[in-house]
């Protein structure tokens, strides 16, 4: 828990304000978009548990998400289980589905395994799209959930807080664990934690499994909120494109990067929505990023605490934070 | 059915378009060889010199040919200004390779919704005075457009090795390709040689966008598949290797060619990118490693 009592309360401030934010009856528009930040949320935090921690970016994501949605669909199609639960299954799929394409593709580095994840996306779209069985490029409907439409948004907006809520404390507890210091040793040097007998194969393949799940949770129950189903929607490359935009906003390697970027860029792209065309709001995001990744390479988050470092130190993404890490 | 004419039908068709794979990977390759740079952007500025030949054609009836007498120094310019805006700050990274990929995926952003907002998210196709014309060899059928994209292509490579292999520019570009620090010994300036190589590969990523707006229809958001096939054309071809990337788009197209004439048209990429997949596992360093 936080060290600074002053935190630790407004930490629980917080929660209990957005916990209790349904109860005040806010428009149904509103819960609907902080949905769409918590999801956001979930999928960078879970992502900065590989491409973060261990440096290792994954494009591929989205794929873990889309695998999610499509399970629990399925299962709510064919079998009739809810959602709510078939979510869980949907997590373990990804969680499967992440572990037989890490095996073999954690063995490659730097951009390589940026475009094997990349690959693996495109895949998971194409194969969707021609199967019959999985509604093909038609998509699939789900039975609408029988409520009233603010009930129903409330009960998604706090399904999705707790699970935000559980993804962002399991990146801290892994971050300061005996397991996130040895992906940290992955990030800095690979090969001198080999040497020093750190298993790396397996703390990768044990992130990037771990990783997948969270996607798959939030997509399952995402499958029953959205209730059409769309090869193009949940495999969205750019979304997994975005993922990684956001959680390297932030920075990536703390639990905090993710959602200070998540959040912030989420906000951000839906009020800018509203004012100029979404092109045009797009065009300022990438240009803010860009900036972000050349004068503050280790997100705006390191960027605040540390102060700005002389740009002859090493640029890159994910150096320099090793003194961060706390025991 | 299956027999000789529509099996070397698949293999003309398939070359033709392999060219195009060819020109647009090259400088891609360059990039990612000489600089350690890995533009994610290659492909997006490769549509956008689609767009200004579509614009010249559609408004002033200028033909796509014609019109890369004027897109390719744009974009060699435009080239030069992006690299001392973005790339330059990040060359000093620890790993230029992953900064730049992430950067650049920024610029692929920006450069989208950029072509977005201008020509609308519908798809265009290049539709000339002899796009419907084609050349009857026995029974094998070539499209004009497909073969002035395969000769621009052939064209645009051969000026690149040119440059590369016959020039004293080219030179240094290799030489910084080969050993930077050595390079720098010698009097080479490493920067000015980056940033020309850099230029060259968005121009050549130009040429190549037009070459491939003869054969395919296009609309922004296609540059992230286009990427794939980049990615499929550097790892097969090997890093900076200018012939290894011209055999590599050839085999590309070859693979789809042929692919096309067994299998049902939809599978055909989710193959490629599976091949993708198996090389990288295999035999990351490429076929053709110089």
């Amino acid at each position: 828990m936080p060290r600074r009592p002053t935190a630790f309360v407004s930490f629980f401030v917080l929660i209990g304000i957005l916990t209790l934010l349904p109860l005040f009856r806010p428009p149904a528009y509103f819960l609907s978009f902080l949905f769409k930040v918590l999801l956001f949320v979930i999928l960078a935090e879970s992502w900065n548990l590989i491409g973060g921690f261990t440096g290792y970016l994954s494009f591929g994501h989205v794929a873990f998400f889309g695998i999610g949605t499509y399970t629990a669909a399925m299962l709510f199609q064919q079998f009739g289980i809810s959602p709510f639960v078939g979510a869980i299954p949907g997590g373990l799929v990804a969680c499967v589905a992440a572990w037989v394409i890490g095996y073999p593709c954690l063995r490659l580095r730097g951009p390589y395994f940026a475009v094997v994840t990349l690959c693996f996306a495109f895949i998971m779209d194409l194969t969707v799209k021609n199967l019959a069985f999985l509604g093909g490029s038609e998509g699939i409907h789900l039975k609408l959930m029988q409520m009233e439409i603010q009930t129903s948004r409330s009960i998604f907006y706090e399904i999705f807080l707790f699970l935000a809520l559980v993804t962002v404390l399991l990146a801290r507890h892994v971050e300061r664990s005996k397991f996130g210091m040895g992906l940290a040793s992955i990030r800095e040097d690979e090969d001198v934690a080999q040497t020093l007998c750190i298993h790396t194969a397996g703390l990768k393949l044990r992130a990037f499994t771990l990783s997948a799940f969270f996607p798959g949770v939030a997509g399952g129950i995402y499958a029953y909120y959205i209730s059409y189903i769309h090869p193009d929607i949940v495999f969205d490359i750019n979304m997994s494109i975005l993922i990684v935009l956001m959680a390297l906003f932030g920075g990536g390697g703390s639990w905090m990067g993710p959602l200070v970027g998540a959040a912030f860029l989420s906000v951000l792209n839906e009020f800018l929505s509203m004012f100029i065309k979404p092109e045009i709001a797009r065009i300022i995001y990438g240009t803010m990023f860009m900036a972000v990744i050349i004068f503050m390479p280790d997100g705006v988050v390191a960027y605040a605490k540390k102060g700005r470092r002389s740009p002859s130190e090493a640029i890159g993404y994910g150096q320099g934070i090793s003194g961060d890490v706390s025991v | 059915m299956l027999n000789a004419v529509v099996i070397l039908q698949s293999i003309v068709s398939g070359l033709l378009m392999g060219g195009m794979f060819a020109l647009l990977g090259v400088g891609f390759s360059l990039t990612w060889g000489v600089m350690k740079v890995i533009n994610i952007a290659h492909a997006a500025f490769g549509i956008l010199a689609a767009y200004i030949a579509y614009w010249a054609l559609t408004l002033y009836k200028v033909d796509p040919v014609l019109s890369l007498v004027l897109s390719t120094p744009l974009l060699f310019a435009t080239g030069l200004v992006i690299y001392r805006l973005l790339i330059q700050p990040i060359t000093r990274a620890k790993d230029v390779v992953v900064a730049s990929m992430i950067l650049t995926f920024g610029l692929a952003i920006v450069i989208e919704n950029f072509m977005l907002l201008v020509w609308s998210p519908d798809e265009r196709l290049i539709t000339t005075s002899y796009s419907s014309q084609a050349i009857f060899i026995g029974d094998i059928i070539i499209k004009v457009s497909s073969l002035i994209g395969f000769i621009l292509s052939l064209l645009g490579i051969a000026a690149i090795y040119f440059f590369l292999h016959h020039t004293h520019t080219g030179k240094a570009v290799r030489a910084t390709w080969q050993e930077p620090e050595g390079a720098a010994l010698q009097g080479i300036n490493l920067q000015r040689v980056s940033m020309i190589t850099f230029a060259l590969a968005i121009a050549s990523a130009g040429a190549g966008g037009v070459t491939m707006a003869y054969m395919y229809s296009f609309n922004p958001p296609a540059h992230n598949l286009w990427l794939i096939f980049l990615f499929l054309v550097v790892i097969l071809g090997g890093v900076g290797s200018v012939l290894g990337s011209a055999a590599a788009g050839l085999i590309i197209g070859l693979i789809i060619g042929l692919c096309g004439a067994f299998f049902p048209q939809q599978w055909i990429n989710v193959l490629l990118f599976a091949l993708l997949m198996v090389i990288l596992l295999i035999k990351p360093q490429g076929l053709f490693r110089t």
